[in-house]
């Protein structure tokens, strides 16, 4: 009698034919998920080395709040602090982060569809966060503030706030932190724990209505094209037109607009 | 050809073996094995489920830690409140971001339910980052409550650990 549902398979052991569905061999009586069992034993572990990034990156986001300088030096040598540290740690999980690296499906439409959509994600979140912070705390928010003194501040400011963010928060949150996650527990679990705590590590509860979206989407780009430069380009585009949104001019726009018409 | 004729029930799990097979398949209960090794076979099992039940214990633990926050945050942004009613504007930021905080625990403690890595992952850093920042603006604040902080973060790592032993155990028993 022919069954073609009892499909069969070796037992790692014995090499005796086994169904599929056996959990363990009913000849030498095997378990058939050892591998599991002996990764299972690594999580620990691997959890630890997560709690040291976590650690090391609050140390370093916390550091302008407890030196209390705001200089323009200051800050570029914290981003170039924040970006070794980054390329320690992914560089330490290289053989199971190189393939983030490549781009194996590029699509010329889907990125400038996704720089479309993160452009004007970025207009809408900075219109409201001003207004709220206007509302609920009567502040305004600047990050021109401090790099207006220098004469390539503009350039600065984009260096710090748009280029150096989005190249090695995209490689310690969506690269190193997720496929770490993704080895101890699986795809979704590693999407809501590194989204949350790229989100606390801003230090700001305000931004939860745009941070957290925005990084569970950029997860779960970053799952499924398994590469990292979607989510960098959008991260780019994203923080660049905030810049852009506080550096514009908006009497010269308006002249501008009106001398067209 | 694998014989399809079933006869009996394993004594271990009660899934159907036939006669020719050595080990269930669904247990690996030693069906023709001697006594002993019966024996010793359905005593470790007991010591993982045992084992396993202590890991759920664990979780349990910590997902009530999570509220534990959510409470004693509700508590205090009230009691500041009531206590700094005329200086203005302060006493109220306060409060409000007692009460979102104590909310996102609860949230997060409801969420434990379903997905507990994440929810106590999450509930833990958020925990140490309000501590690290309060400590940022008045260092002595790390003091207070100095005891309730460790055995609260103690319970948390115990809870996260207990999740990882669990899924270990899970797979050692070959269920789910």
């Amino acid at each position: 009698m022919e069954d073609t549902e009892n499909l069969t398979k070796v037992c790692h052991n014995c090499q005796s034919e086994i169904l599929t569905s056996n959990h363990y061999c009913n000849y030498c009586g095997q378990t058939q998920n050892a591998e599991e069992i002996e990764t299972a034993g690594f999580k620990w572990s691997n959890l630890q080395q997560l709690a040291l990034f976590f650690v090391v990156q609050v140390l370093l986001c916390i550091t302008p709040a407890i030196i209390k300088e705001n200089s323009i030096f200051f800050n570029l040598s914290l981003d170039v602090v924040m970006a070794i540290t980054t390329l320690i740690f992914f560089g330490y999980s290289w053989a199971e982060n190189k393939y983030l690296l490549k781009w194996p499906a590029f699509s010329l439409k889907k990125l400038l569809l996704f720089i479309v959509i993160a452009s004007l994600a970025s207009v809408i979140v900075q219109y409201l966060v001003t207004h709220l912070n206007l509302i609920l705390w009567n502040k305004t928010q600047s990050y021109y503030d401090t790099f207006s003194g220098h004469p390539y501040g503009k350039y600065l400011m984009i260096l710090s706030i748009a280029i150096f963010p989005a190249l090695f928060e995209e490689l310690a949150y969506r690269g190193y932190l997720m496929q770490k996650l993704i080895n101890i527990f699986d795809e979704k679990q590693a999407i809501y724990i590194s989204s949350f705590i790229f989100f606390i590590m801003h230090f700001s509860l305000i931004s939860f209505f745009w941070l957290l979206p925005f990084a569970i989407t950029l997860g779960f780009i970053r799952i499924r094209e398994k590469t990292i430069w979607y989510g960098v380009i959008i991260h780019f585009i994203f923080n660049l037109t905030a810049c852009l949104y506080e550096l514009v001019d908006y009497d010269e726009l308006q002249h501008l607009l009106n001398s067209l018409q | 050809m694998i014989e399809t004729q079933t006869n009996t029930f394993c004594s271990c799990c009660y899934s159907k073996y036939t006669l020719d097979d050595i080990f269930c398949k669904n247990c690996g209960y030693p069906l023709q094995g001697t006594k002993h090794q019966q024996d010793s076979f359905i005593s470790d099992r007991q010591i993982r489920e045992i084992e396993l039940e202590e890991s759920n214990k664990k979780i349990k633990s910590a997902t009530n830690s999570l509220y534990w926050i959510a409470g004693v945050l509700a508590f205090w942004g009230i009691i500041f409140f009531a206590m700094n009613q005329d200086s203005g504007n302060d006493g109220f930021v306060i409060f409000i971001t007692n009460i979102i905080l104590s909310i996102s625990f609860l949230a997060l403690g409801a969420w434990s339910k379903t997905k507990p890595a994440p929810a106590l992952i999450s509930g833990l850093s958020l925990f140490v980052i309000i501590q690290i920042l309060n400590a940022v603006v008045s260092p002595i604040s790390i003091l207070s409550g100095i005891i309730f902080k460790v055995i609260i973060i103690g319970y948390l790592i115990k809870g996260i650990k207990g999740v990882l032993e669990a899924d270990k155990l899970k797979k050692e028993l070959n269920v789910d």
